[in-house]
């Protein structure tokens, strides 16, 4: 059985022609070069005789490198293939083999890429109709898979079932990461008993994650070589904050569509010199564009959040449908509130507590009366015009809160705001004329009540 | 006289009589199509069934009723369910058979027969539409063009179009914006039938893919729904002549063992089947023979 | 008999009526629980009644604006139950399990009705590692300390090891009756074990215990076989009852269910706190820890169980001959196990079905459809087995 789509039949996506375009960020072009040497090692990586892990959630990817690991992120595994349209077979053969449609969406298409992989044999490929040249395909087995999950418990079950899709077989190191609920008042962001407690106890996980690491490969773990890696990651992170802070200016030099392109390098790129250099470089021609007045968007008239996963496999489409409004998506609570968010708690020549705290406070380990917060301290900053809150529909951790987001933003600070269900990877959640209808109803209020300001 | 038994397919849209001789010869099948759930539709093919038959409702001695309104029957010696039925009448048209693909008007599932031509796993939609005949009607509708004709409008499509939603409702939304974009019709149409065939491939795939596949059910006479799903599952799909009576059929087959099994002996409550039927036939608001389509009668080894 | 049955129906079907009646009567606090294995004999030593909040068969309405609908309906309930203002009468809720949509949901409660006591000390869901009892003896710990601030009460050791032996024999009295229900001594509907079970979730242990008693010395034994149904065993509905229509509705189709592992089933009672460990909280962390080797929880982590093979087992062991599993709609630990269940009862032919339950109601002539069918595939498989040898 195939997918039902053939490849001589021409598909004809349901998007209508867009009428302007985004402005680009030159430096983006970079990160893609960067993102695919990296894909491009990692298919490698089993010729070239590295060890892999499988890992999803936080940014594990520094402690791997330091022992010359080299790593797969489910989410940005699954996040490439919805990118270069290739998540649909993954997702078909899970639903053959019974997974839910309603399952988090990474999850099937990262799990999908398990079974490809390990039906690599020839009779399992006739079997499932595996096309052997798919990128799923191409993600090299794991040797080791490192269970780190914030919050959402599906994540740490995904590693369960992956576990399991390898019969057993792999080692897995179960993390355990307590979310932060705040039992009592002395409970505040980053800091109070309750926090510290809870940071500490991930921190002597990954130190035992260490050893189980050591055993695996055999070798003394190299502390300082983390310490090295963690000075990129830390300076990389420090540079992509200070750049996103400049788009408070008017109108904005890039947008929270851009910021997403920029996820790799502080995500699962490997730590060095070329990350920092990227962001030196998006840095500069941010400042660039400011200097010279020029914005992400042709026309600025609307400054927007983006509350919510992205839409992989609508970056580009959705950049230009909101450059078609004259609406800049200024920032977003994923790439805002998240990705080595508090560089500066990074202490360096003892790196895991400072990354412990940052994996504890991500946007989905945050609760909500904290992400509230954080989102207006946002929305204040950037002078941002009205909300998007793209609820996944798979991805409830994210999408949780959204209406106590969109109950405290319209009542503190007077903003409308635009809610829809979409996916990150399932593509077929995501319907155009739901969004657009919502969308132009809420730029329309915005008008309305710059109208009465008048 | 000899001994015959009926079998009723008591659809959503449709119902469907086939009546057997007590040596397992098809004297009958009829199908009428009344819309929901319909009396009115069960005693047109009744009447059409025994016109066609020629024989007199005394002459029937088990009924096996089938179907979404299976027990709404009195007449019925006992029910038994559309799948348990599919699965027999198919496997008696088509021998060889280990795969049924029935698709409804309100449901649509695919059942998997082991050697011996038993039930060996099923699959069945839940409650959407998704999938089902209901689907292609709804859709139909709103893109204005008549139900029997939209598969052979489909087929003249040179290329297609993705329709996503799996919903009968939001799919209509999904066509309407579509059609405002100028699509053609026929493009649209066969996105629609290739949403169809990609729900139905996703139920084959909990029971597992076993050929011969044999169809059945009312939208197995849709050109385009064949197509695509044949297209799919990669693999020519059966269709048997009297393929929507499929259900009907395997109802009266199960009658059939009914009075086998009964060692012959006339039961103390025969003569009850003919005053139920009497009964059901009946009713003021009279119907004619014709609203039932005749099949020609299907040939098989009982 | 039936006024036993009677009252723990009542019990079952309203259960907040039955709670505040009991505490105005009492006057003892209630405190809520959210599943799926919270230690309530903890709150019990408090002297405070525990209580599991229930997903209420209501349309969901003002929660209905406060969450979405893609989340499991009993979170969507409890949101709704709390936005209706229904959960005033608990002076607190609280709650030790990870599941990501229970967190939302309490963190909905949460910042819907901020005057609300909510709690959470999250038990460690991976019980393999060389410090998950550790970590769940700290919680636990936690747990106790907050509970004493919260209600104004000191637990005592001796509190606590008399509420794990009235909690023990609660869970044997339940397990003797499904024991005596597999052995078709007794005949009792699922939907009647379900409120024996769902009322021992807001019921006062002790008076549960009692009526316990009372039913199993009134209940007739029998050695008769049973009719001529198929056997059924029933998994799935991990946190929450399955509506007790379906349950019926799956008996009414030529079936009899003899066993399961559902939440508001044995689930809840397969476990007993071992009273020979000194240290009261050591033993239901120990407990927790345990829990999943006897009946497998697909929430937790836990490298050594499989549930698929669990079910095989258990399968058999009762006689059953076939498998139903409730799925509920949207409950992703579920829909991670379930092709893995599927997997290995195709594998060992041993028939299964499936059917997926949402809040909002499920089409029950189509489940009517599924289970009849079931039915008949198993029936005409026996006899061709029959035939055969």
């Amino acid at each position: 059985m195939s997918a039902i789509i053939t490849p001589e039949q021409r598909i004809l996506g349901a998007e209508p022609p867009i009428a302007k375009k985004a402005n680009r960020l030159q430096a983006t072009k970079l990160n893609n070069q960067m993102v695919n040497a990296y894909w491009e090692d990692l298919f490698r990586a089993k010729e070239e005789g590295r060890l892999v892990c499988w890992t999803e959630g936080i940014q594990l990817n520094p402690i791997l490198q330091a022992a010359d690991i080299a790593w797969c992120h489910g989410e940005a595994a699954a996040a490439l293939l919805a990118a270069r349209k290739e998540s649909a077979a993954p997702q078909a053969h899970m639903e053959t083999l019974g997974y839910d449609r309603e399952l988090c969406s990474y999850a099937r298409t990262h799990i999908g890429c398990g079974v490809m992989n390990q039906s690599s044999t020839v009779e399992a490929q006739t079997l499932l109709n595996v096309d052997a040249r798919t990128l799923g395909s191409r993600i090299p087995a794991p040797d080791m898979i490192i269970s780190a999950y914030p919050f959402c418990s599906t994540g740490q079950q995904w590693d369960n079932e992956l576990y399991r899709t390898f019969g057993k077989k792999v080692p897995i190191f179960n993390i355990s990461m307590d979310w932060v609920w705040g039992n009592k008042s002395s409970a505040k962001y980053m800091s109070g008993p309750e926090f510290r407690e809870k940071v500490a106890f991930l921190k002597k996980q990954l130190q035992d994650c260490v050893r189980f690491i050591e055993g695996i490969t055999g070798k003394p773990y190299d502390w300082d070589r983390l310490s090295e890696i963690m000075k990129y990651t830390k300076r990389a992170a420090e540079l992509r904050l200070e750049a996103m802070r400049l788009c408070k200016a008017r109108p904005s030099p890039a947008s929270f569509f851009e910021w997403t392109n920029s996820i790799a390098p502080v995500n699962f790129l490997p730590g060095g010199p070329e990350i920092v250099h990227y962001f030196e470089q998006k840095k500069a021609e941010i400042e660039s564009r400011i200097a010279q007045g020029i914005g992400s968007v042709p026309v600025e008239k609307y400054r927007l959040w983006w509350d919510g996963i992205m839409n992989w496999n609508k970056i580009g489409w959705l950049s230009d449908k909101f450059a078609g409004y004259d609406a800049c998506m200024v920032a977003g609570r994923y790439t805002h509130m998240g990705f080595w968010q508090e560089p500066q708690v990074i202490d360096l020549r003892d790196p895991l507590d400072g990354m412990a705290q940052n994996y504890i406070t991500c946007p989905i380990s945050i609760s909500a009366p904290q992400v509230i917060e954080k989102i207006i301290e946002h929305c204040e900053y950037y002078e941002i015009d009205g909300l998007i809150l793209h609820g996944a529909r798979t991805c409830r951790a994210f999408s949780y809160p959204q209406y106590m987001i969109a109950d405290a933003v319209g009542k503190r600070l007077g903003l409308p705001v635009a809610m829809f269900e979409g996916d990150m990877v399932d593509e077929t959640f995501y319907k155009d004329e739901v969004v657009s209808s919502r969308v132009e109803a809420m730029l329309e209020a915005i008008d309305a009540s710059r109208a009465r300001m008048r | 006289m000899k001994s015959h038994v009926l079998g009723i397919d008591f659809g959503s849209t449709t119902a469907k009589v086939v009546i057997l001789d007590e040596d397992g010869n098809t004297v009958a099948s009829c199908v009428s199509q009344k819309g929901a759930v319909s009396d009115e539709g069960v005693r047109a093919a009744l009447r059409g069934a025994f016109e066609q038959a020629g024989i007199n409702l005394s002459a029937v001695v088990r009924v096996v009723s089938t179907g979404y309104g299976r027990r709404m029957l009195d007449i019925a010696d006992r029910t038994i369910t559309e799948i348990t039925c599919h699965a027999r009448g198919a496997r008696a048209l088509v021998p060889e058979a280990r795969l049924v693909i029935d698709i409804g008007g309100q449901d649509s599932k695919v059942i998997a027969l082991d050697r011996n031509g038993l039930v060996a796993r099923f699959a069945m939609n839940d409650r959407c539409a998704a999938g089902t005949g209901k689907f292609l009607e709804v859709l139909a509708r709103a893109v204005n063009v008549e139900l029997d004709d939209m598969g052979a409008e489909a087929l003249k499509a040179e290329e297609t179009v993705a329709i996503t939603s799996m919903c009968a409702t939001f799919a209509e939304t999904e066509v309407i914006s579509l059609l405002a974009e100028g699509r053609p019709k026929q493009v649209i149409l066969a996105g629609v039938h290739q949403s169809i065939a990609s729900r139905t491939v996703g139920l084959v795939g909990r029971v597992g893919k076993h050929d011969p596949i044999v169809m059945t059910g009312g939208v197995a006479q849709n050109i385009a729904a064949v197509h695509f799903l044949g297209k799919a599952l990669e693999t020519r799909l059966i269709i048997p002549t009297g393929a929507q009576i499929a259900g009907a059929l395997g109802a009266a087959l199960f009658a059939l063992d009914d009075l086998r099994s009964a060692s012959k002996v006339k039961r103390d409550d025969d003569d009850a089947v003919e005053g139920k039927l009497e009964q059901l036939l009946a009713d003021p608001q009279r119907c004619t023979p014709a609203c039932g389509k005749k099949e020609t009668p299907v040939t098989f080894k009982a | 008999m039936n006024t036993v049955l009677d009252k723990f129906a009542q019990a079952a079907q309203r259960p907040y009526e039955h709670v505040k009646a009991w505490k105005q009567e009492r006057g003892v606090k209630a405190v809520g629980t959210l599943p799926m294995h919270f230690p309530a004999e903890i709150i019990h030593a408090t002297g405070a009644l525990p209580v599991i909040v229930q997903e209420m068969p209501d349309a969901i309405t003002s929660g209905g604006g406060a969450m979405y609908p893609f989340f499991c309906g009993y979170t969507r309930s409890i949101v709704d139950q709390v936005t209706e203002d229904q959960l005033g009468f608990l002076d607190a809720i609280m709650f030790t399990d990870h599941c990501v949509q229970l967190l939302s949901a309490a963190d909905v409660i949460r910042i819907s009705r901020p005057e609300t006591t909510i709690h959470f000390h999250q038990l460690i869901a991976s019980l393999r590692q060389p410090w998950s009892l550790e970590s769940s003896v700290k919680t636990l710990r936690e747990l106790v300390a907050d509970l004493e601030e919260v209600l104004g009460v000191v637990v005592t050791e001796e509190a606590l090891r008399h509420s794990i032996s009235v909690f023990n024999e609660n869970r044997r009295l339940i397990r003797d009756l499904y024991q005596m229900r597999r052995t078709g001594q007794i005949q009792l509907r699922a939907s009647q074990m379900q409120h024996i079970v769902k009322s021992s979730m807001v019921m006062d242990k002790e008076t549960h215990n009692a009526l316990l008693r009372e039913l199993i010395a009134s209940l007739k034994t029998s050695t008769a076989p049973r009719s001529d149904t198929v056997a059924i065993y029933v998994s799935g509905h991990l946190c929450h009852a399955p509506r007790p229509e379906i349950l019926d509705l799956i008996e009414e189709c030529g079936a009899t269910i003899v066993d399961d592992d559902l939440y508001t089933g044995y689930r809840y009672v397969s476990t007993d706190v071992d009273a020979g460990i000194g240290d009261p909280i050591v033993a239901l962390a120990t407990a927790y820890i345990r829990k999943n080797d006897n009946v497998p929880c697909p929430t937790r982590i836990d490298p050594e169980v499989d549930w698929e093979e669990w079910l095989l087992g258990a399968v058999d062991r009762c006689g059953a001959q076939g498998l139903v599993v409730l799925l509920v709609k949207f409950c992703e630990p579920h829909y991670f196990a379930y092709p893995r269940i599927k997997a290995a009862f195709e594998r060992n032919d041993v028939p299964h079905l499936m059917i997926e339950t949402e809040h909002d109601g499920v089409a029950m002539e189509n489940v009517r459809t599924k289970v009849e069918s079931f039915v008949e595939m198993i029936k005409v498989q026996r006899a061709a087995r029959a035939v055969a040898a």
